[in-house]
């Protein structure tokens, strides 16, 4: 068995409402998956399910071959957790905090001390490490938290949103971390930020509505919804004749301007040869495909309606 | 086998010595601030009760109230800073530990607790009065305060896990605790009650805590009823924190 996490049709539902619906999927050990959707995709839930914190209503879920319905403690020997909240100790000195988390997990101080050492040195929290987390920046703070769900060595790591509301130096230097996790662990990741799914994961799903609308790795995603054919187009002269012309030909999709550049989205690749035809070389300034990112395409699944 | 209530219970040891004397201060100052009040206030108006000196008829009680109380706070505000606040209890939850062995643990910090903080307030009521008591009785009463602390630990556990907003607890203690506290016969003996209500008053449990304390210092003998009382109620709040505990946990 070459999967560390499989699930087969999870349902969650509470009072009525569906958060997760039939949810299947098998991630690669080894690898990190990313999985993305908007508020209230049901992306939390999943990740509570598969940690053992929520049971789910229908289906189950096996984390290194642990069913998270009969076997919890078992499952949670072998994972480690990094919330959406960085749900330190206070009271406790950041060493503290991973050694109480080493003897949960029933480490002996024999192993748990070295371990510590190394994940502070690898954290760069080695000089702070008496201090008490509230003295912490946030970026210090979630590193901690890291810190925390490796001190028993895991095999299977999940991360819900970690760089929310880090600075952007914060954010790489996490994304480090997570780089240097890879291949040693299987990483299950939540997050809202497309560049960090981009930069991170092996693989990617899209989820909304408890459901998956799109898997595959970054580029394939980008490829697969790249159909529109976006081009931008910068006019030097007559930008107003020119949007009225877009607009009669009938290959040109959708047109978005701004001052005198055009966003043109195109029926296919063909269609590039007409447009040009229409357009007077003179006229143009410049023109370029526009590449998609991972962000046009969660748009295009999941919408652009801000969610409640 | 709870490995992991051991742990928790350790933690919160080692947070309570960072600040035990900060503690202790408010913690003595309350039973202290009443045992001179009432014991030398009303000295001279009643100089016995029952044929025992009043500052040594209120001082089990005062002790007692001290352990119960420090039971109760650790253990509802603790499990609801760590379920709401801190939001700790997830975190334990996510390792191997049962919710067992945190439920458990919790009850064990708070019965710690108010060990710890009514034997402070016993030694210091012992140095600054002339309070003194027969040591072949330790003991019974100590057995009679575990009881009690147990108690009142598995009742702010169960407040801490069921209740959300923080001025409830506190309106749990002062609707329920405390009248319960004081309608047990701290100050008073339970002969004053008419004795159409005394039956009922005797069956409470904090009657039991209170007098059974009493008794157990200046006697050295918990009597039967408070002792089945106080053994029937520490396993009933026991059995209802762990059941609640688990109930919420899988929510």
């Amino acid at each position: 068995m070459n999967f560390a996490i499989t699930l087969h049709d999870i349902t969650k539902s509470y009072d009525g409402f569906t958060a997760v619906d039939a949810f299947s999927l098998q991630v690669q050990r080894g690898t990190v998956f990313g999985l993305l959707g908007p508020n209230g995709a049901g992306k939390t839930t999943l990740i509570k399910i598969l940690t053992t914190l929520m049971r789910p209503t229908l289906g189950d879920a096996f984390v290194e071959g642990h069913s998270v319905l009969t076997a919890g403690k078992e499952v949670r020997r072998v994972i480690g957790v990094v919330p959406q909240e960085n749900n330190l100790d206070r009271y406790l000195t950041a060493r503290e905090n991973l050694a109480l988390h080493a003897r949960l997990h029933g480490m002996r101080p024999a192993a748990y001390n070295p371990r510590i050492d190394q994940l502070l040195e690898m954290t760069g929290l080695a000089g702070r490490q008496h201090d008490f987390p509230d003295t912490f920046s946030g970026g210090m703070q979630r590193r901690l938290v890291v810190a925390r769900a490796l001190v028993h060595e895991p095999r299977v790591l999940f991360l819900d949103e970690p760089t929310t509301g880090l600075d952007p130096q914060s954010r790489r230097s996490l994304w480090d971390h997570i780089r240097g996790l890879r291949r040693t662990m299987t990483v299950f990741l939540t997050t809202h930020y497309m560049d960090e799914a981009d930069a991170l994961c092996d693989r990617i799903m899209i989820m909304d509505h408890g459901t998956c609308l799109a898997d595959g790795t970054a580029a394939q995603l980008k490829d697969a919804f790249s159909r529109a054919h976006t081009y931008q187009v910068e006019f030097r002269n007559d930008a107003d004749r020119y949007q009225e012309v877009l607009a009669g030909l009938p290959f040109v999709k959708g047109v978005e301007r701004d001052g005198s550049l055009f966003q043109i989205t195109l029926a296919d690749e063909e269609s590039i040869k007409p447009l040009m035809d229409h357009l007077s070389g003179s006229d143009i300034r410049r023109i370029c495909l526009k590449e998609p990112t991972l962000e046009d395409v969660f748009i295009s699944l999941t919408g652009e309606k801000v969610r409640e | 086998m709870f490995k992991g209530a051991f742990s928790i219970w350790g933690r919160d040891m080692r947070v309570m010595r960072r600040s035990i004397v900060s503690e202790l201060v408010s913690v003595i100052a309350y039973p202290l601030t009443l045992y001179l009040a009432f014991g030398f206030g009303l000295k001279g108006y009643i100089t016995d009760v029952n044929g025992v000196p009043y500052p040594l008829f209120i001082a089990p009680g005062l002790i007692s109230m001290t352990a119960v109380n420090a039971a109760f706070d650790e253990s509802s505000w603790s499990m609801w800073f760590h379920r709401k606040v801190q939001r700790t209890i997830e975190e334990y939850r996510v390792t191997p530990v049962t919710v067992y062995d945190i439920v458990i643990g919790k009850i064990f910090s708070g019965f710690s607790q108010g060990a710890v903080k009514g034997t402070v307030v016993f030694l210091v009521i012992l140095a600054l009065t002339p309070f003194r008591i027969d040591y072949t009785h330790l003991p019974v009463y100590l057995l009679c305060i575990a009881l009690s602390s147990m108690t009142f630990s598995c009742l702010g556990t169960i407040c801490g896990t069921v209740i959300d907003k923080p001025e409830n607890i506190g309106r749990v203690q002062s609707v329920v605790i405390v009248p319960l506290i004081f309608m047990a016969g701290i100050f008073f003996p339970l002969s004053s009650y008419p004795s159409s209500i005394l039956p009922l008053i005797q069956l409470l449990p904090t009657t039991a805590v209170f007098e059974g304390a009493r008794d157990a210092l200046l006697t050295g003998a918990i009597p039967s009823q408070y002792l089945v009382n106080l053994l029937l109620t520490a396993a009933a709040c026991f059995t209802i924190a762990v059941y609640t505990f688990n109930r919420k946990m899988a929510e």
